[in-house]
């Protein structure tokens, strides 16, 4: 389980700032279609420091490593 | 921290939506709400209360309905302003601002502090509703001092 965090300006014109933690590599832009969904089209995104890191295993329940 | 996103909202909302963020603007910005009815009981009144009136819509806006909500309005005024926010024919939400005496750019500007507040609680309230009903948590919420709301959401993931 990871802990994750989104940290949300909602400006007084409406548009939204969301600030991603808690990701490793590309996982955030997942997080980001859920936002998307809810919100609207992304108009600008910057990736910070850990976009650029490998990105998380995700292992599904029942698979095995070999 | 991985990234960060600007995004341009999109409000698509029936009317009891809708009525709900532009009363909840109202209260921030100071305006009162006069009266939510048909247009057909108050056709005219934002006309009535001054020569000038400037029409604006909120941008990528929609008013989903059947038949219910479909010719509602909703009339705010505050310190001599009027605003009446509506659905045009097309199904988008439209308001105007109307006050004796002032300049169209006065007038302007209310009616984009007004759209602005009013798409703002819009993106607000889905935000909390759709987030808790994915199993996020709202841990904070505090308004800075540019009127901006900032929220801080959490959950577990596997």
């Amino acid at each position: 389980m990871k802990l994750r965090e989104y940290e949300i300006t909602i400006s007084p014109s409406g548009e939204v700032e969301i600030h991603l933690d808690g990701f490793k590599g590309k996982g955030c832009l997942e997080a980001l279609k859920l936002f998307e969904e809810i919100v609207g089209q992304t108009k600008e995104l910057r990736h910070t420091s850990g976009f650029y890191e490998p990105d998380e295993e995700v292992v599904l329940h029942g698979q095995q490593h070999h | 921290m991985s990234a960060v996103a600007v995004l341009t909202p999109v409000v698509i909302a029936a009317w009891p939506a809708i009525s709900a963020a532009v009363v909840s603007a109202a209260a921030h910005l100071g305006f009162t709400v006069l009266d939510e009815a048909h247009h057909a009981l108050n056709q005219g009144h934002a006309r009535e209360t001054g020569p000038r009136i400037v029409e604006m819509e909120v941008p990528q806006s929609e008013v989903v309905t059947g038949t219910l909500g479909r010719d509602q309005q909703i009339r705010l005024t505050r310190d001599g302003f009027t605003a009446v926010f509506a659905r045009d024919p097309r199904g988008r939400a439209t308001f105007c601002v109307s006050g004796e005496g002032h300049t169209e750019e006065e007038l302007r500007a209310i009616g984009e502090e007004l759209g602005g507040r009013m798409v703002q609680q819009y993106v607000l309230q889905k935000l909390k509703t759709e987030l808790s009903g994915r199993g996020m948590n709202l841990v904070e919420e505090t308004v800075d001092e540019n009127q901006a709301i900032r929220l801080t959401v959490r959950h577990w993931q596997n």
